[in-house]
């Protein structure tokens, strides 16, 4: 499955790039491709490209503060939840986007 | 660009002596300002406490990030304290905290970009649990660098 991600948090200095990390990490443990956006004080990094977009199944947004570009993302399958979720139980969050996938055909 | 740059076993302290969130953060408070990273102590955990409110800082396996966003940092940097006893605190998985990160940075951030991108190199290693076992079993400064290493 192909995924990506953007991740963003109020003050933009730690709880993103931990989101970030712990998506990867096991969204890459579950045998998924990934490439997480993050918006934080420095601006954006690692900026998912309009093909990436396009092949994704799924999008998955950790974030607690609107996002520049989300606009990208319409019509695709979207999962929003707070970043502490992404850092909590990145598993959880992953295996809640393959059956979002499964059961979600896109319209 | 690497994370240990950002990392300064100056303002590292194992074996803190609190017992509670508000005696560790001092405690890490006055050792930033023992080495130049704040002006206030009393200001700057205030402003640390401004950040709490806004929703909990554990993040789960025994490790809490406060945010020390504060108009009396002069330097931007990552204080880490590591205790031996679990302390209360607000977290994610309902645990209690071992290891804290406290970032410190200040209000302008133009001018400091690239210590900012440090910090969220250093922040993504947060997000790696083997690294967290490390960082609080660390007995030492030295140790604790060498978790991030």
């Amino acid at each position: 499955m192909k995924i990506v991600g953007v991740a963003a948090c109020t003050v933009g200095i730690a709880h993103t790039y931990i989101a970030q990390e712990k998506l990867e990490n096991a969204a890459k443990k579950a045998g998924h491709e990934i490439q997480v956006e993050t918006q934080g004080t420095i601006g954006i990094e690692n900026a998912l490209t309009p093909e990436q977009i396009a092949a994704a199944d799924i999008v998955i947004l950790a974030i607690d503060v609107k996002i520049s570009g989300r606009e990208r993302f319409e019509g695709k399958r979207i999962i929003q939840v707070p970043t502490e979720v992404a850092v909590k139980s990145p598993n959880k969050l992953i295996e809640k986007a393959v059956e979002v996938v499964e059961q979600q055909p896109i319209v | 660009m690497e994370v240990k740059e950002i990392i300064d076993p100056k303002i590292i302290k194992t074996q803190l002596l609190g017992t509670t969130k508000a005696e560790v953060l001092e405690e890490l408070a006055n050792v930033l300002l023992k080495n130049d990273y704040i002006s206030d102590v009393a200001g700057f955990v205030k402003d640390i406490y401004a950040r709490e409110a806004q929703g909990q800082t554990g993040i789960g396996n025994y490790i809490a990030i406060p945010h020390g966003k504060s108009t009396f940092v002069n330097k931007i940097g990552v204080a880490i304290g590591v205790t031996e006893q679990e302390i209360p605190w607000e977290t994610l998985d309902g645990k209690g905290v071992k290891g804290i990160i406290l970032f410190v940075v200040g209000p302008d951030n133009e001018s400091a970009q690239n210590h900012l991108k440090l910090l969220s190199l250093f922040a993504r290693k947060l997000g790696n649990d083997e690294v967290v076992e490390h960082l609080i079993q660390a007995k030492d400064a030295q140790q604790v660098v060498a978790a991030f290493a």
